[in-house]
């Protein structure tokens, strides 16, 4: 059974100019241990969807889904109430900007303790402290921080901002949650970093069973140990399935444009030279393409394109497209 | 020959917070000496908290060194001097929502460094506005939005724009790319790109990205804690066998610690 299951949901807003629908029928499964990276632009609704999960969305905006369900258990049907003690248990969210999620007036020790479970510790007084300041330092060592001593005594703001993330990642994984959702959270850190909380993270998913959703912007962020992976442009699912298949033989022409666009790809290029993009900027709210949303930048956009192309299958992968590339020859 | 740029060991030192008069101030920055030729792009690389911003900081006027020097075409530069340096070394910064002015049109935060630096009549003044924002590949008309009407990509190329419209020598750029889309960021390293081709500008880049400092940079700059352990051409970086951290900042390896500082307080305990 999927961990996590999101049949076409579907998120509207009123806004200045009129009923936006920032979300267009998302399906996403999740299985227990799965690490699953959802790419896409910004505006693209990654985070809404990260929000519709946690439930802190908008209570004035139209949530709609033939099916959200967490762990078989229908969330759309639970009060908030249900809705808080399941998210605060199970699941755990690290957000893009460390320092704004940090509290400014602990240090990184009492902001850590306060997240370890009472639970955890037992024993005498002095017991207790000692065994707490040891898994404090072990959550340090585990997020790749070495001189745990002088960072557990510092102050959010004396961090840099890699180190702050780091240690925004250790308060997430301190009450051992089933599912992290990761909000991009590597952008600040210098590659080798990212390495390493790539391949924790990935760890993690398997020593614990912890389900990762990574929210990137960029496919060559992806985590290496990233089972599946989905493209999400404008709010529309464009292309998901088994990150392999997908990024060697991608059927939708957003996901082909986003790897010839990663920094991956830019390796490989002659230095100095044009670099591959996509024609023109992420549409606005006010001016969403009808159909595909794709349509006014896609190179291989038709007039079909103008209708919402339904989701289609091919092995392992899933794809809304009408023309579809990299097709087997029949 | 002069070279465009040049720094003679500047260097940065702070006072740690909850500390005596007598305690020891931390170093952001050691000595750090490099050169800068014209038309050329120089990327400074290191890990976090390694000085990079810092360094950055100095070179565009916004914070002042604790000691050293730095000469703009063989003349030297003294912090105080902001309006000579402002017109030859231009920053661009990550957030381009909080380094833009969100009350002001894009017109008018355009003109600012107009008005403080140079000698113009108005309508000489809108002329260059327009083909600054047509240089960077926005309209005319994009003159009279205010920033929260643009997308992030549009606002990084207004940010842009007021970097060269005094048609600067260097632009200083600190992780402006990072924030941006994949579609976007190609787009404005074009444009940065095109640029460069066009008005010979020269760039200094502060970056995590190995592909991005490949693509675009002629020389390295590398920093460890505060420390400068590497500055050579690109190429030679890339071929000539390096130091583990310089390897692993170049080619997005794990470093190990202890082989750099040789010293294994750097245990792990799971
Ligand atoms: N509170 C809100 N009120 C109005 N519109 C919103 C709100 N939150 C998000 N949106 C809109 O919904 C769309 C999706 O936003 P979302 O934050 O999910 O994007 P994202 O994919 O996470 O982007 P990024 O990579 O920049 O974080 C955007 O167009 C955004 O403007
Ligand atoms: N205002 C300040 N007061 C005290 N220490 C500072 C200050 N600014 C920077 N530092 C320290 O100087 C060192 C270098 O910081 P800097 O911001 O230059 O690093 P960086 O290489 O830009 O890192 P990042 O990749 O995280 O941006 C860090 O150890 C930092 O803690
Ligand atoms: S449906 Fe049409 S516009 Fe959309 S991705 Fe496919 S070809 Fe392009
Ligand atoms: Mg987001
Ligand atoms: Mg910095």
């Amino acid at each position: 059974m999927d961990l996590l299951d999101i049949r076409n949901l579907t998120i509207e807003m009123d806004g200045p100019h009129g009923r936006v629908r920032v979300l267009d029928k998302v399906s996403l499964q999740l299985k227990e241990g799965e690490v699953h990276s959802l790419v896409g632009e910004s505006g693209s609704g990654k985070s809404l969807l990260a929000k519709a999960v946690i439930g802190v969305l908008n209570p004035l905006w139209d949530v709609t889904a033939d099916r959200l369900w967490w762990n078989g258990k229908d969330l759309l049907a639970m009060t908030p109430k249900q809705r808080r003690a399941i998210t605060g248990r199970d699941m755990a969210m690290i957000f893009q900007d460390p320092l704004a999620y940090l509290d400014p007036n602990s240090t990184v020790a009492e902001q850590i303790t306060e997240a370890i479970p009472a639970g955890d510790v037992t024993g005498t007084f002095m017991h207790r402290r000692i065994d707490r300041k040891t898994r404090v330092a072990q959550l340090l060592h585990r997020v790749g921080i070495r001189d745990h001593d002088a960072i557990m005594k510092s102050y959010p703001y004396e961090l840099s901002e890699g180190i702050a993330q780091k240690v925004s990642i250790a308060i997430a994984i301190a009450h051992r949650p089933k599912l992290l959702i990761a909000d991009e959270p590597t952008t600040a850190m210098e590659p080798s970093t990212k390495d390493q909380i790539q391949r924790l993270l990935g760890k993690l998913a398997v020593s614990q069973s912890m389900s990762v959703l990574l929210i990137t912007q960029d496919v060559a962020s992806i985590l290496p140990a990233t089972q599946r992976v989905s493209l999400l442009y404008c709010g529309q699912m464009m292309e998901h399935g088994d990150t392999e298949t997908v990024l060697n033989r991608p059927a939708h022409p957003y996901t082909d444009a986003m790897i010839k666009m990663s920094l991956q790809a830019h390796a490989e290029l002659e230095p100095k030279s044009k670099l591959p993009s996509l024609p023109g900027a992420v549409p606005t709210l006010r001016h969403m393409p009808i159909g595909c949303r794709l349509g006014p930048r896609c190179p291989y956009a038709q007039k079909q394109c103008v209708k919402a192309p339904l989701v289609r299958h091919r092995d392992e992968q899933s794809y809304y497209c009408h023309f579809p590339l990299n097709e087997p020859e029949a | 020959m002069s070279h465009l740029l040049e720094a003679v060991d500047l260097f940065k030192t702070f006072r740690p917070r909850r500390s005596w008069p007598w305690s020891k101030k931390s170093v952001a920055l050691e000595p750090t000496s490099f050169t800068l030729e014209a038309g050329e792009t120089l990327a400074i690389m290191g890990e976090t908290g390694s000085g990079k911003s810092t360094l950055s900081k100095i070179i565009a006027g916004v914070e002042a060194p604790s000691g050293g020097e730095l000469y703009l075409n063989g003349q030297k530069l003294n912090y105080a001097q902001s309006k000579r340096r402002c017109q030859n070394i231009r920053m661009v910064f990550q957030d381009s929502d909080k380094s833009l002015n969100q009350q002001l049109t894009v017109g008018q935060q355009l003109e600012e460094p107009l008005l403080f630096n140079r000698e113009m009549s108005n309508s000489e003044r809108k002329q260059l506005i327009h083909s600054t924002l047509r240089k960077v590949g926005l309209l005319a008309e994009h003159a009279a939005f205010y920033p929260h009407m643009l997308s992030t990509g549009q606002k990084q190329r207004v940010a842009i724009a007021r970097a060269i419209i005094l048609d600067p020598q260097i632009v200083v750029a600190d992780e402006a790319l990072v924030a941006l889309d994949p579609s976007v960021r190609a787009q404005i390293i074009n444009l940065m790109l095109d640029l460069q081709k066009d008005m010979g500008i020269s760039y200094i880049i502060v970056t995590h990205s190995p592909q991005i400092v490949k693509h675009i940079a002629d020389k390295i700059l590398i920093l460890y804690r505060g420390k400068m352990i590497a500055f050579n051409e690109t190429e030679r970086l890339l071929t000539e066998k390096q130091q583990p951290y310089v390897q692993a900042l170049l080619h997005e390896h794990l470093i190990n610690h202890s082989q750099i500082t040789g010293n294994s307080s750097a245990k792990v305990t799971e």
